[in-house]
């Protein structure tokens, strides 16, 4: 029981990486910095919860906001390029980051160790939970407090003016300038909440994993991130999280009785699944039908 | 002392401009891609050094091939994979969805990543190399006999493919589809057969770029396509997106530019300087080097 | 939404079989559990690893098996995961690991892995307040120093690397009194050859080596010549490098090339496998590594033999999965462990204490102790390469 409660975990804390990733897509934009804010989050996190001994839920505040304010400096620059320029730029920009930790070192003597995060060899023993307590189970309600959270604020967003307004960018820059849209603050403002979720997203990953190093947040996990909603869909964002599932549930997990043709269906699967559905899972047509479907049933009203 | 310095960081140059040949022709091949495309192909870095290690699948049989035929070799299995790639990853995706050949790429460049893992079981494995040991001495500065062949190589490469892209009736059509795909449909021009032929070429290309990595380095390994894929779209956006001199230039000066860092701030800072000056230039001048316009996409 | 919940459900549905699939046979068998990676560019660490831990199951097998706490005889068999090296699947297959009735998991192979997943365990036994779980694992890989400090629960079967080079530059400074300087290369971003240069920094500076300097590069690094040329300006007598095979073998070629002689070389103990000699066998001629695995001794070339029928090459790390099995039967036998379904949690703790409990373990290459912190003080020798082979240099004797 604790495997599935454990990948549950997993599913969570990627869906909030997703999910981060899926408000920078609304605007049309790829960006490759999620993995960075992502990491801000962690290390933030991490410190607060391991040094200064702080509250987690304190410190997962911090950590957004941190986050936040830096995937909003880097936005203002960022988003004057877009396309393959964006995605680059944005490449460069995680990679700095992800360099910096490598050379960041903060520690402090606490007994006989020494703790905080260690450039190369990593930050170690971020033991927020099991020191406090919580089971297995307790995490996993908590994450995914976080993420219905993070789920229902996007979802009242993409249904207010708001959501309007940033798909508006997303479909067609120049006709949402002209009708008056402020294009630039419509971007900034949806990197600045990819970074807010990421931030909160890295900072239970810390402390999930209880070690972080650079290497973790590299390019690998940027592409996961844009990787879930793209392969979603953009319609709503249980796209998001079913791709997730998808991902870390079947692909990953779900699989492992193939043995070794496991990884090497991992991309084949990603490459077929883009064949089949180039929209991703859930596209407006997909959720048209669902809608259909859940009407003639007159019961559940979405989650 | 100073002078000694100096020498260094020339050397340093020298050293890096002899290796961004490399970088330059998998710059050429994402670029053509995307000026034909106008997508990126984020698996062919992957798929070059897929190439590098086909090829030496191919001569297994045979005991100490010549270089020159490795090479070729390298090249055949790059247009092989080149096509696979376009018919797996490309061709059955609707043109209007860019994010889904995104992702597509993405996951050809696990696939590809996988599959040479599975048949090595991720082992490296040693490449052979021209001129590997000679060396051209000038005082305290010297150059690398094998790396200069690559660089050679390298510019032949170039040189041969601008001329297949100006020269022939297939680089016509490439250009014509690239700038305006339904006239030059309306022309008799198939743009499914220019595709496919510009993967071909670009795969061959690629696999070229492989085979040169693998003899610079002496050895293939897994580890280096990751690498490889960043600096090569690198390459592209700072050469400007289409743009095949750009590409050229870029390469050599990644190339330079990194070996420059590595030589003033040791390797730990390396990255990090040459990633924020990436960032910095691609905000401010976001055509590239021969930028024509401003904000083309 | 209706269709996702039973997607997924059935997902779980699907994921639920895969894990209780393993049916009590009539026979009594008893898993071993070994994960680590075996995909990516560490691939083959896993793949030897699963080879040594099947080799060593059927040679206790082949011995009549292991015997259980009633006294009942039972089979050894394996089972490997992969955990990509990436932690959180490290994190998702110990938990699969510890859902089913398994006592014990042998691996991980990365370091980082293994920060991750010692870190989930419970740091000190009988703590209440700690909600880690509780379950042994022992590792045969993971080489990062100190990791099985972490927690109470976590142990591990992996050469002391402070030991093995403390001794060698002793040696070195006995062997060799005319060679005073040494210059150091290391893969800056891979954990554990960092850690591992600074171990052998230390050791080269307590034994009177004159350090001249330091070649630092990354771990997929493709050009050295900046740093060899500071190296070849230095003119060291020795050379040390802590890089995994790929890098090393990029050094050394550029040494060649760039006609750096040193009168010595030594490599870190992970680059003393084949990797190194199929990369590169003509310019690592004469490198020194210290490892706790060669096949010097009649039972460690019968194991060597029989890890390469199960498909995998026998060296420093797979050896330790080879002998952490027998070290396993050797528990379960002492600590009466019954194996059963109810007896799980009881089985584990009792496993847990007879690890902690070990003074001495066997080892291919003799005895090899047990340490207060859970860690291996493992018997080693020197080997270096000649011909494309490794060949001992010296058996220190300890």
């Amino acid at each position: 029981m604790d495997f599935y409660l454990g990948l549950a975990q997993v599913i969570g804390v990627h869906t909030l990486l997703g999910l981060s990733a899926y408000c920078v897509l609304l605007t049309g934009q790829v960006s490759l910095a999620q993995a960075a804010f992502f990491a801000v989050g962690a290390y933030v996190a991490a410190i607060l919860t391991v040094i200064f001994k702080w509250h987690l839920f304190a410190a997962l505040g911090v950590s957004a906001v941190v986050s936040g304010l830096t995937a909003c400096a880097v936005g203002f620059p960022a988003l004057r390029v877009k396309g393959l320029m964006l995605v680059v730029a944005t490449l460069a920009f995680g990679e700095a980051v992800r360099l910096f930790f490598f050379n960041f070192t903060y520690q402090i003597q606490a007994g006989e160790l020494k703790i905080g995060p260690h450039g190369a060899e990593g930050f170690r023993q971020i033991r927020y939970f099991p020191e406090h307590g919580w089971s297995t189970f307790d995490v996993l309600m908590f994450i995914w407090l976080m993420v219905a959270i993070v789920m229902a604020c996007l979802w009242w967003l993409d249904q207010s003016r708001a959501g309007a307004v940033m798909r508006a960018v997303g479909e067609d820059e120049v006709a949402a300038h002209s009708s008056g849209i402020n294009v630039t603050a419509v971007k900034v403002l949806a990197m600045t909440i990819g970074g807010v979720i990421a931030g909160i997203g890295g900072g239970i990953f810390a402390h999930y994993t209880t070690h972080i190093e650079h290497v973790q947040f590299g390019v690998i996990l940027a592409t996961f991130a844009i990787a879930y909603p793209i392969l979603g869909g953009l319609s709503n964002v249980f796209g998001t999280l079913l791709a997730v599932i998808f991902i870390q549930g079947f692909l990953i997990e779900g699989l492992r009785f193939l043995g070794d043709w496991r990884n090497l269906l991992f991309g084949a699967l990603i490459v077929l699944a883009m064949n089949l559905r180039p929209r991703g899972f859930l596209d407006a047509g997909g959720v048209a039908s669902l809608k259909r479907m859940l009407f003639a049933g007159k019961e559940s009203s979405g989650a | 002392m100073d002078l000694l310095d100096l020498i260094d960081a020339a050397q340093s140059v020298a050293d890096g401009l002899l290796f961004g040949s490399t970088y330059a022709l998998l710059g050429i091949g994402f670029t053509l891609i995307f000026g034909v495309m106008h997508k990126i192909n984020l698996s062919y870095a992957a798929a070059s050094i897929g190439a590098a290690y086909g090829s030496l699948l191919l001569l297994s049989g045979f005991t100490a091939a010549p270089a020159v035929i490795v090479f070729m070799a390298a090249a055949l299995c790059g247009g092989v994979i080149g096509a696979l790639v376009y018919f797996i990853g490309f061709k059955f995706i609707p043109v209007a969805n860019p994010l889904a050949t995104l992702m597509s790429t993405v996951g050809l460049l696990l696939l590809i990543d996988e599959i040479i893992v599975h048949t090595t079981e991720g082992v490296p494995l040693a490449y052979p190399a021209l001129y590997s040991d000679v060396v051209v001495r000038l005082g305290q500065f010297m150059l690398r006999g094998d790396l200069m062949f690559v660089f050679v190589l390298g510019c032949a490469c170039m040189v041969l493919f601008l001329l297949l892209l100006y020269r022939t009736r297939l680089g016509i059509a490439t250009r014509a589809v690239s700038q305006q795909p339904i006239a030059s449909q309306l022309c008799g021009i198939s743009i499914l057969q220019v595709n496919v032929l510009t993967f071909v070429v670009t795969g061959m290309l690629g696999g070229i770029a492989g085979a040169m990595s693998g003899a610079a380095i002496g050895m293939l390994s897994p580890l280096l396509a990751q690498p490889l894929t960043v600096k090569g779209l690198i390459v592209t956006v700072i050469g400007g997106l289409g743009s095949i001199p750009g590409a050229i230039i870029a390469g050599l000066i990644v190339g330079a530019l990194e070996s420059l860092f590595q030589f003033l701030r040791g390797v730990t800072e390396r990255d990090l300087y040459i990633m924020m000056l990436l960032f910095a230039f691609l905000v401010f001048r976001p055509g590239g080097i021969f930028a024509k316009a401003p904000g083309r996409d | 939404m209706r269709t996702v919940s039973v997607a997924a459900a059935a997902l779980l549905a699907g994921m639920m079989t895969s894990v209780s699939g393993g049916a009590l046979a009539q026979e009594r068998t008893v898993k071993i559990t070994g994960f680590g990676a075996k995909s990516g560019v560490v691939r083959v660490f896993g793949v030897n690893s699963e080879a040594a831990m099947k080799a060593a199951a059927e040679e206790i097998n082949k011995a009549g098996g292991v015997t259980l706490g009633d006294d009942a005889k039972a089979k050894l068999s394996v089972e490997f995961l992969d955990d990509r090296c990436n932690a959180e699947e490290g994190i998702s297959v110990i938990r699969r690991i510890a859902s089913s009735d398994a006592f014990v998991a042998v691996g991980p192979t990365c370091s980082n892995v293994a920060e991750s997943l010692f870190g989930i365990l419970q740091k000190k036994v009988g703590d209440a307040s700690d909600s880690g779980l509780q379950f042994p694992v022992f590792a045969d890989v993971a080489a990062k120093g100190g990791l099985a400090a972490i927690s109470e629960w976590a142990f591990r079967n992996v050469p002391s690397e402070l030991e093995m080079y403390k001794s060698l530059f002793a040696w070195l400074k006995r062997e060799h009194p005319n060679l005073k300087t040494i210059y150091g290369g290391v893969e800056k971003d891979f954990a554990h050859s960092n850690a591992t240069y600074g171990v052998m920094k230390k050791q080269a500076e307590e034994n009177g080596f004159q350090l001249l300097g330091t070649g630092e590069w990354l771990l997929n690094d493709t050009n050295f010549s900046t740093q060899v040329r500071e190296m070849r300006r230095a003119n060291p007598e020795i050379v040390a490098i802590s890089a995994h095979p790929f890098t090393t073998c990029g050094v050394l070629r550029e040494m060649d090339r760039q006609g750096v002689k040193p009168k010595l070389l030594i490599g870190l103990t992970s680059s003393s496998s084949i990797e190194t000699l199929q990369g590169c066998a003509k310019q690592a001629e004469g490198i020194i590594i210290p490892t706790s695995f060669a096949p010097v001794t009649a039972e460690a070339k019968t194991a060597a033999e029989n890890v390469s029928k199960q498909g995998g090459s026998m060296d420093l790390h797979s050896a330790a999965a080879y002998e952490i099995m027998f070290i396993l039967k050797d528990v379960i036998e002492s600590q009466k462990i019954m194996a059963k379904p109810d007896t799980v949690q009881a089985d584990r703790n009792k496993m847990r204490q007879g690890l902690a409990a070990l003074k001495e373990t066997k080892g291919l290459l003799g005895t090899v102790g047990r340490t207060n912190d859970r860690e291996a003080i493992k018997p080693y020798l020197y080997v270096y390469a000649k011909d494309g082979s490794w060949q001992v240099l010296h058996k220190p004797s300890s």
